[in-house]
């Protein structure tokens, strides 16, 4: 406890300027319900997005985004900043459930229809709303261009698509050992250009 | 078709990242996980990619009703304890206290003492931070004496602050249903507050969530929701009148079985009065509202002012 009021301490005398998303958490896992709401309202649009993206159903994805940040409240002590941002852990989390619930549930079946008529590019809504996910955006796409037709197909499939690995070879008609490989060695590729480029 | 059959544990870290794994496969890498630290690193590095191909994402914004069922749904939501691997920083002074609660270190007594004696009962932040270990207590050191103190008395302003929020997260989650309101009026403490709130969040959260609506015999509006999955509903009134203080609106779940109470509850008069029913529903039952004496009769003694069929 000692620990985590030094962090509320510092917070104190801090300028008021928005908490960090890293700090909400602090905040959340000690109860607090207004730090909740306000982390909420940073990053549910990512989340909904990200789910959404997934599912396709806006109402089945709304009902995910509320499972996702209740977890978030519930395992709010377990997030480790050492280990990473608190987007990432958030939207690992949110992929994850989205990925879940394709997996149990009629989702899957439902969206298979959808999905089929989709373009599988990153790039579905170009809405982007903010200079930030723009610019993020672009980011990605224009590392995704490294990749080899295969390797970006398996991995839109997988990622944006909540495809398994054997789901992904059945699409893709290629053998389940070539379609690991093609993942990782994607993004690999991924880490390398997006790692320059930052 | 025929590529080598033989895969290393390693091939699987990029489906590992993507969430693509089966369960058999997970089992496989995880072990691999816990064998190579080279491993681990690399998929924390590809999670960190697929999180930016997440973030790549344009934002969607979520309807106000997910905020505000999820507001109504925290005062009820228990907070799970740091994970044990999280907090080995300090095993020993933390096996100490596990093992030995009763005793008191050699030391300020208020060490542990102090933190969450008061105000601890029932509250989240309470028990979740309870089990939080204190590796930066010095015994000895004077300025961990009031350190604590402070701690219990911010968990407890934060508690306090409760109310407020909550009745903004109640007001969030009645407005799903009917605007313009005054607040539930029949609740008189915090842990009936939160349930009857999570009550109604669940309903209003249900797949098969039904509503219907009529008047009372004076011509209030009346609105039943209800979850025949949940086996709950709630009421709510719009400008009941006031009751003298000897009497109480009481609801009653009917059916061929007869009637059974769902509990009581009072108006102030204006706005709208909700009350999610106790007890379970079933599917096809009648709620009811008698007016009763206070605190409640074990059967309707008078004609409903209203009865709704679900």
């Amino acid at each position: 406890m000692l620990g985590l009021m030094t962090v509320d301490s510092a917070g104190d005398l801090a300028p008021p300027a928005p908490a960090s998303k890293e700090e909400l958490l602090v905040q959340v896992a000690l109860g607090d319900q207004s730090a909740f709401g306000e982390l909420y309202d940073q990053i549910a649009p990512r989340v909904l997005g990200l789910v959404k993206r997934l599912l396709v159903d806006h109402a089945q994805s709304e009902e995910v985004t509320q499972e996702i940040f209740l977890e978030i409240w519930q395992s709010a002590a377990r997030y480790e900043s050492t280990r990473g941002g608190a987007s990432t852990w958030i939207l690992t989390m949110a992929h994850r459930r989205a990925v879940d619930r394709i997996r149990s549930s009629q989702a899957g079946r439902d969206r298979d229809t959808k999905i089929g008529i989709r373009d599988l590019a990153v790039a579905y809504d170009h809405v982007a709303e903010t200079v930030e996910v723009r610019i993020e955006h672009e980011r990605v796409e224009k590392a995704m261009t490294r990749l080899t037709q295969l390797q970006r197909q398996a991995v839109s499939l997988a990622y944006y698509g909540g495809l398994s690995h054997s789901e992904v070879a059945d699409k893709l008609q290629i053998p389940l050992g070539t379609v690991k490989t093609r993942l990782r060695d994607g993004l690999i590729r991924l880490r390398d250009e997006l790692g320059v480029a930052s | 078709m025929s590529r080598r059959n033989e895969q290393h544990p390693a091939d699987l870290a990029g489906a590992y990242a993507l969430d693509a794994l089966n369960a058999d496969d997970m089992a496989i890498f995880e072990a691999h996980l816990a064998e190579s630290e080279e491993a681990r690193i690399e998929a924390a590095e590809l999670k960190d990619i697929a999180v930016a191909l997440g973030l790549a994402v344009a934002p969607v914004q979520p309807s106000a009703a997910v905020k505000a069922n999820l507001m109504a749904m925290l005062s009820s939501t228990p907070q799970l304890p740091p994970l044990p691997a999280s907090r080995a920083t300090s095993p020993a002074a933390m096996d100490a206290a596990a093992s030995d609660p009763g005793a008191t270190p050699a030391g300020p007594p208020a060490a542990t003492a102090t933190p969450g004696t008061e105000g601890a009962a029932s509250t989240g932040a309470a028990t979740t931070g309870a089990p939080r270990p204190s590796p930066d207590i010095h015994f000895g050191d004077a300025s961990s004496t009031p350190r604590p103190s402070t701690a219990t008395e911010r968990a407890q302003t934060r508690w306090f602050k409760r109310p407020a929020q909550f009745v903004l997260a109640i007001a969030a989650a009645v407005a799903l249903f009917v605007g313009g309101i005054s607040l539930g009026q029949a609740l008189n403490s915090n842990q009936f507050e939160s349930q009857q709130a999570a009550s109604l969040a669940q309903i209003n959260a249900a797949n098969d969530s039904q509503r219907a609506a009529t008047t009372t015999v004076d011509g209030q509006e009346v609105t039943l929701v209800w979850s025949n999955t949940l086996g709950i509903s709630a009421l709510l009134v719009d400008n009941l009148p006031a009751l003298p203080g000897d009497q109480d609106y009481q609801l009653w779940y009917m059916n061929n079985g007869g009637a059974t109470s769902a509990g009581t509850f009072d108006s102030s008069g204006d706005g709208t009065v909700w009350r999610v029913l106790d007890g379970t529903m079933h599917t096809g039952d009648q709620v009811g509202v008698t007016v009763e004496p206070t605190g409640g009769s074990d059967q309707p003694t008078g004609d409903p002012i209203v009865a709704l069929q679900s």
